[in-house]
């Protein structure tokens, strides 16, 4: 494996060096830095399709640095600039900070990618492609199966952090709910962290005596949540939602887990969507440019193979 | 000698007969009382413009609650203070100040990392528009610092000065206040004989302006040169106020101890036939002492004489392996090298600071986790510390070195200063030492402890102990010690016995100038 | 001065000890009757066996912690540390190096205990030899035991693999003694053993020495250096213990385990009545505190009356009053 990524910059590196140097394009890649597992899956995803790409591409270079916050992700953003770019695919820690940093980049020429984290003016000013996950739908969908599937559910929510994803997924849950005859006893926040969601679910179970479905939003929680759960020796909740895509849970929804029937998708993989269409759109000359929202799909035991990485962290 | 008798009742002559000066400040039947407990009992004191008045007394009779009561710290419970006769009462400092009467704290109250002018301007700082004006706030600082005689750049950060210059410019700051009466606390508790004398003439300048000095001091031969009138405070009451000149420092301390104090240190009979049980070969403590030799007999107590800053504490420190040092130590004959402070305890050499408060006792913790605390192998069983030894020990303690305190769970903080001393003696003696190194013994300690901690040393020598006293009082060396080594720059300039053991002898080595008697004595 | 003296010599001596011991459990008290109110399923022995049961990872580490305050030190490294050590144990189940999986899950246990006392002694060692502030030091070696953490799990989690191991694992956390929880009895032998080892022993004296003034007890003969580097070491043992309960929990760990648990720690301390500045150590004290912080946040989600975007300034505001009411009380003596 790692001979094989070595022949592959060797060989990227020569043709670099060699007759296609005058077309030779360098997309550079500004992501977070690995600090959880839905981030962990970004930067596992950006350097698996960054690998792909130059393999397939001889005069294509990639170039993928990682940021912990919007500051250092700021310089990122200029030493890439300096480095000289002729693309740049973002999916910011904080967009609205970063927003000038990548318009400067932009108004250099620089073709601009901006994945699902997008600034209060996403317009063509500040990026030519957005490509994003689609929030409002990641609680819609999980609204509308536990609708479908226990139309008079007793429901308790365990929420991520209070910050504006976390609100839309929230809006889309409730208005797939809306004029149907679930239940939404309670939402309270989890931190998007394993122990914070233990503990809220402990206190949930102490208080409601009867549960039937929890939607916990994000598959890192769902893991304290399962186990809260089997702690009490409850067995009136049905089943658990989560959310995003991690393997775990993708591969308990393909073994029928009866716990975690289905997942919803807000996948990681969607900086490799983003990093693919830039390069389409250099190499190819196809038109890119414009917004490209990815369904947040239901997976379920049919599907799940489609979507499951056993090599990613997450 | 002449008797002078105390008393409220045959305090001096009439108050105006005082050379004819005005009275600016006096008080009348003025008490003060914390809770039910009054500790001033209607003090009737007169201050005249143009004089120096001492307030003498023991720690504890008064005379800072006096002090703070005049300069507004405190409200009084009852009695009149009054200013050109006419009754005033503070709310606050400002107020006193308002009136004219600024106090001279003890301690240094200075913010280390400004700079001297700012220090002195600080909370009345000058402005030009929305910036301080440092440039005439400098000006102004390098004038009130030179009235009093001293070259300070007003530049440079405080913590940069010494403590005499840090005392000087904290004089200076409250001499910007315009001001009638000056209250002294203390100002030459932590001196050198040399700024002692500069500082005392800095407060005749300010008498000579025809300002009234209130000054409060433990060193009764200070006071002896420098007052005009002396006041005499015991336990809250007045006990006489007489002209200066009347009053010899035998006769204060009897008057502050309410009995004759003549006989203050022990009768020994010396020996000098003991062996030599600590050995000392050219010991250097870098920066300190350099390559210094003295020798230790058994049952002897050794004085360490020497200016401020001589070395004498580096010495011993370093000796110990308190600070880094070298050179040969031989115990008992056997050469020894202490890297950290438990070896030399191990050995049997224990070591009492100067500093008391910061260095030998853990002022919140009780009187039973001092007392044990460098001992606390010899309390513990089976893991535990054992807490009935503990508590014999301190009865033990309490009865041997006559530690007087409310109750045997007060924190050591809320002793007094002399029987803290007998505290860390008696913690140090739990050890079993066969040598003790005692520095500034009697520091802050009113006469009667005083007394009493000599009187300790001089039984520990006769049970045997080896004893060394660093001390910067002469007296004190010469009444306590067999032998008396000096110590001038970190190097030993020599060493005086029976007969030469006076001041003169001790100066001249201390200075290694002949015929300075006259600052040296300002050091008491 | 002298009045002060009288009442501490007669009966007023008594009571003033006691209500500077008793304020934290007289403020766990009142938070159990607010509990109370809030719930009618908060005082069943069910979600007290389960609030207590939560606290007992910050409790645990906030024994180390009391000893390394008490000393005048400060550890901050703790939250990254129980990350570093979990994921440690962890890969070394993972890697099933030995066949039998009680013998496995021993010598587990066994490394988890020597990774924290070597983190520990790492502290100890480098604020004490090095002369740097312990803030500093820790705040380091927080930043490298994290970034180790993050680093060994790719930013992902860490997860015990073998479920068999699992399996026998799980009672260390969810188990019962004699109905109650083998976390809850983890919890009192740690406070006992530290209670004994700080009040009883002349170790405990050292340290509260040590951190009452420095300097009095290199003067009284005492290694301060060594005195304080063993509170480390402690620490060490101590959030080893805790991980020892963590990892049967969820069997795994992620980038965001123990995060901000050294802030949770110290409050655990000093809302027990543990001085930041040290010279003062009160084991059960931390216990309390402990308690106080677990049961707030579970009052706070059985009650119907806060919204949920409030808990947290409510949480902040119930730790400040209950040290205002401490302190006052303390003061009015």
């Amino acid at each position: 494996m790692k001979n094989l990524v070595m022949g592959a910059t060797l060989l990227a590196a020569t043709s670099l060096a060699g007759v296609t140097q005058a077309q030779a394009l360098t997309v550079g890649v500004s992501i977070p830095a690995a600090d959880h597992g839905w981030t962990a899956g970004i930067v596992y995803h950006a350097e698996r399709v960054a690998e792909k790409l130059m393999e397939e591409y001889d005069d294509l270079n990639v170039i993928v640095k990682t940021s912990p916050d919007p500051a250092s992700q700021a310089n990122a953003v200029q030493d890439l600039a300096v480095q000289g770019i002729d693309a740049l695919v973002i999916l910011p820690t904080d967009p609205d900070p970063l927003v000038n940093a990548i318009m400067q980049v932009k108004m250099e020429g620089t073709f601009v990618t901006l994945v699902d984290r997008a600034p209060s003016n996403n317009d063509n000013s500040v990026r030519d492609l957005y490509v994003a996950g689609n929030n409002p739908a990641l609680g819609a969908v999980a609204g509308e199966y536990i609708a479908e599937t226990t139309p008079d559910a007793k429901v308790v929510v365990i929420r991520g952090l209070p910050i504006p994803i976390d609100q839309q997924r929230q809006d889309g849950f409730d208005a797939a709910l809306e004029g149907t005859n679930v239940d939404v006893m309670e939402k309270q926040f989890g931190n998007w962290n394993r122990d914070d969601a233990f503990r809220v679910t402990q206190d949930f179970l102490t208080k409601y005596p009867q549960i039937d479905v929890i939607w916990a939003q994000d598959d890192d929680m769902v893991v304290g949540v399962l186990q809260a759960i089997q702690q009490a020796g409850r067995d009136d909740i049905q089943y658990v939602i989560g959310g995003a895509g991690s393997k775990d849970m993708i591969k308990k929804v393909m073994d029928g887990d009866p716990m975690i029937p289905v997942d919803v998708l807000y996948p990681p993989a969607m900086i490799g969507t983003a990093m693919e269409l830039t390069v389409a759109g250099m190499m190819d000359q196809v038109p890119v440019a414009g917004s490209y929202i990815l369904d947040a799909t239901l997976v379920t035991p049919e599907n799940a193979e489609n979507y499951y990485f056993p090599d990613s962290p997450y | 000698m002449k008797r002078i008798s105390g008393g409220a009742g045959e305090s001096m002559r009439d108050d105006t007969e005082r050379g004819g000066k005005a009275i600016i400040l006096e008080t009348a039947g003025l008490t003060k009382s914390f809770g039910p407990i009054e500790v001033l009992h209607g003090i009737d004191l007169t201050v005249c413009t143009g004089e120096i008045h001492a307030v003498i007394g023991e720690n504890g009779a008064g005379k800072s609650t006096l002090m703070r009561l005049l300069a507004g710290n405190l409200k009084p419970s009852g009695g009149d203070i009054r200013i050109d006769g006419q009754s005033v009462s503070f709310a606050n400092p400002t107020e006193a100040e308002a009136r004219g009467i600024v106090l001279v704290h003890q301690e240094i109250l200075l913010a280390p990392d400004l700079t001297v002018a700012q220090n002195i301007f600080l909370g009345r700082e000058i402005n030009r528009g929305l910036a301080v004006n440092d440039r005439v706030m400098n000006a102004e600082a390098l004038k009130a610092v030179g009235e009093l005689g001293a070259d300070i750049d007003p530049e440079t950060p405080v913590s940069r000065l010494s403590i005499a210059k840090r005392q000087l410019v904290q004089i200076a700051r409250v001499l910007l206040t315009p001001h009638r009466v000056v209250i002294f606390d203390e100002p030459t508790a932590s001196l050198t004989p040399v700024e002692t004398d500069a500082l005392l003439k800095v407060m005749r300048a300010i008498r000579d302006r025809g300002v009234a000095v209130l000054f409060i001091s433990h060193r009764l031969n200070e006071v002896k040169e420098i007052a005009d009138t002396v006041t005499v405070l015991r336990d809250g009451h007045k006990v006489a106020t007489h002209a200066a000149g009347e009053l010899e420092p035998s006769d204060m301390a009897r008057l502050m101890v309410g009995r004759d104090v003549s006989k203050l240190y022990p009768d020994r009979k010396q020996d000098d036939n003991g062996e030599a049980v600590l050995e000392i070969e050219g010991f250097t403590v870098p920066g300190y002492a350099k390559d210094a030799s003295f020798r230790l007999r058994k049952g002897e107590i050794l004085g360490f004489a020497g200016l401020v800053g001589a070395g004498r504490t580096e010495l011993m420190e370093g000796i110990l392996g308190l600070r880094p040092g070298r050179g040969t130590v031989r115990l008992k004959g056997e050469a020894v090298h202490f890297n950290a402070p438990i070896a030399a305890l191990k050995a049997g050499i224990v070591y009492l600071s100067e500093d008391r408060k910061g260095k030998g006792l853990l002022l919140s913790k009780d009187l039973r986790t001092n007392l044990t605390l460098a001992a606390l192998d010899r309390f513990t069983k089976a893991l535990m510390v054992d807490r009935n030894a503990e508590d014999k020990a301190l009865d033990a303690a309490i009865r041997d070195f006559d530690i007087r305190t409310g109750s045997k769970e007060l924190a050591a903080g809320e002793l007094s200063g002399g029987n803290q001393q007998k505290l860390l003696l008696a913690k140090m003696m739990l050890l079993d030492p066969e040598i003790v190194i005692i520095d500034e013994p009697t520091r802050g300690i009113d006469i009667g402890n005083k007394e009493q901690i000599y009187k300790f040393i001089a039984e520990l020598s006769k049970a045997g102990h080896s004893i060394i006293v660093i001390s910067s009082e002469m007296p004190e060396l010469i009444g306590l010690c067999d032998r008396i080594v000096v110590m001038r720059s970190g190097e030993i300039a020599g060493e005086v016995t029976g007969e030469g053991m006076n001041e003169n002898e001790i100066v001249v080595l201390a200075t290694g100038v002949a015929g300075n008697r006259h600052e040296m004595a300002g050091a008491r | 001065m002298s009045d002060s003296v009288k009442s501490e010599a007669g009966s007023g001596f008594l009571k003033n000890i006691d209500l500077r011991v008793m304020a934290p459990f007289l403020a766990l008290a009142l938070l159990l009757v607010l509990g109370t109110f809030s719930n009618p399923n908060f005082l069943t022995v069910n979600n007290l066996m389960n609030v207590a049961t939560r606290s007992a990872f910050i409790a645990i580490i906030a024994v180390g912690a009391t000893f390394v305050i008490s000393a005048g030190g400060l550890d901050l490294s703790v939250g990254a540390m129980v990350a570093f050590v979990a994921s440690l144990m962890i890969m070394f189940i993972n890697a099933a190096a030995i066949a039998n999986p009680y013998l496995l899950l021993v010598a587990a246990m066994i490394l988890a205990i020597l990774i924290g006392m070597a983190c520990g002694l790492l502290n100890g060692v480098i604020t004490t030899v090095g002369r740097i502030e312990p803030f500093i030091v820790t705040l380091g070696t927080m930043g490298i035991y994290r970034g180790l953490t993050t680093w060994l799990s790719q930013g992902g989690a860490i997860t015990v693999r073998d479920f068999e191991v699992q399996q026998i694992y799980r009672p260390a956390y969810f188990g019962t003694v004699l109905g109650v929880p083998v976390p809850v009895i983890a919890i009192i032998a740690t406070a006992l053993i530290g209670a004994f080892v700080l009040y009883r022993t002349r170790y405990g004296r050292h340290v509260i020495a040590v951190g009452s003034n420095e300097e009095v007890a290199r003067y009284s003969g005492i290694s301060v250096r060594n005195v304080r580097i063993i509170t480390y070491l402690i620490q060490g043992l101590c959030v080893a213990v805790a991980v020892l309960f963590y990892v049967p929990r969820l069997g795994s760990t992620s980038a965001t385990t123990g995060m901000l648990w050294e802030l949770q720690a110290i409050t655990a301390v000093v809302v027990g009545g543990t001085a930041l500045r040290g010279g003062v150590g009160r084991i059960w004290g931390t216990i309390c505190g402990a308690f106080i912080l677990e049961i707030v946040g579970n009052i706070m989600l059985l009650s119907n009356f806060i919204s949920e975007y409030l808990i947290a300034a409510i949480q902040g505001a119930i730790i400040i009053i209950a040290m205002l009411v401490q302190r006052s009380l303390l003061r009015r003596q």
